[in-house]
């Protein structure tokens, strides 16, 4: 394929906030489309992008947001940046603006009350299964479970917490954690 | 408003690992800064899943909506990226070339991850299993997402048409 040239700020953050536009579900639908969106432009090869985007993960933030970031960066520095920031950021922020008007007087009606119990309803059904994947994908050894397991009954006891474990966590774990340690 | 930005500030630095991570935070963090009750905050995690961009993002805005009106919302939704975005300038170019130590820096902070995703799973079963319809979804929703590569976006409009169905079959 032919790389074309790279693409200004501009043009990333109308291709961040038309991606963004359109997509319900967050991150782990809007990741796919990015790769595929950046590869069509010609701008960065799938592979490259995921590369990229698993650098992506280890840094906090929604990962929709953090793949934009590291895209953005790559392409065009940091106005590559803060312009693709704002596109994933700027059209669900509007989005909920006209939302939010509207959601005491929807929330009232008897089918959109209906509808909005069904779409809770399969939280944590998401949630348990994506726990459930990260589960089955991490190479387990004892010091792994243990810090999980702790981590996750301290949390579920002790909620206002969380954040303190969090980090709680993360200083044990890179004690668990050897040196030549592997993903 | 000092509390709004601060509590997205501490909710975006623990958000590693995406934003689902920190729904049941930000729910914990509503509920005793008395933002919201449980059935206000379950109407607001329905409402960021079927509009479009990150689920946290938009739970982030709509709290700050209701905290503050316009400028609440704007303050919510930059506080939760501040630390994202601060991260990514700082330690973006570093992580990429870390190498193996980048390995036990991801797998350090990985074991705090499965503690917040199952906090969520925790505070939010309960109520999605008010009634056996409802679990009966949440159940679907896991065997599918789990074990299949089903869109969620289908199971969470799926969901939501299919209980506005049987709200008409037993009306």
């Amino acid at each position: 394929m032919q790389a074309s040239k790279p693409p200004s700020p501009l043009r990333l953050f109308l291709f961040f906030a038309r991606i963004s536009a359109v997509t319900l579900g967050g991150g782990y639908v809007l990741v796919p489309v990015i790769a595929r969106g950046l590869e069509r432009k010609g701008w960065m090869e799938e592979k490259d992008f995921f590369s990229l985007f698993g650098a992506a993960q280890s840094l906090p933030g929604p990962i929709g947001l953090n793949a934009a970031l590291f895209a953005g960066r790559a392409l065009a520095g940091l106005p590559g940046l803060f312009a693709s920031a704002l596109g994933v950021l700027v059209p669900p922020f509007a989005a909920i603006l006209l939302v939010s008007e509207a959601i005491g007087v929807v929330a009232a009606q008897k089918q959109a009350r209906a509808f909005l119990d069904g779409a809770f309803a399969v939280v944590p059904g998401l949630v348990a299964a994506l726990l459930w994947r990260m589960i089955r994908t991490r190479a387990w050894n004892p010091g792994r479970v243990v810090l999980a397991l702790a981590a996750a009954a301290a949390m579920i006891l002790a909620p206002g917490w969380a954040p303190a474990f969090f980090f709680a966590a993360a200083a044990l774990g890179w004690f668990v954690e050897t040196p030549g340690t592997k993903a | 408003m000092i509390e709004l930005v601060l509590s997205f500030l501490k909710l975006g630095a623990v958000s590693y690992g995406g934003g689902w991570t920190i729904v049941g935070l930000i729910r914990t963090e509503v509920l005793r800064q008395g933002w919201l009750d449980e059935g206000a905050f379950r109407d607001l995690v329905a409402i960021a899943q079927v509009t479009p961009g990150p689920v946290a993002l938009n739970a982030a805005t709509l709290v700050g909506h209701k905290v503050g009106g316009l400028a609440g919302s704007a303050l919510a939704t930059l506080s939760v990226v501040t630390v994202p975005i601060l991260a990514s300038l700082a330690l973006g170019a570093l992580i990429s070339r870390l190498g193996p130590r980048g390995n036990r820096f991801r797998e350090a902070l990985r074991s705090g991850t499965f503690g917040l995703l199952a906090m969520t799973v925790w505070a939010f079963a309960p109520e999605a299993a008010r009634d056996p319809f409802a679990a009966g979804l949440a159940l679907g929703a896991f065997g599918l997402a789990a074990f299949t590569k089903a869109n969620p976006v289908l199971l969470i409009l799926g969901a939501g048409a299919l209980k506005l169905l049987a709200s008409f079959v037993l009306a």
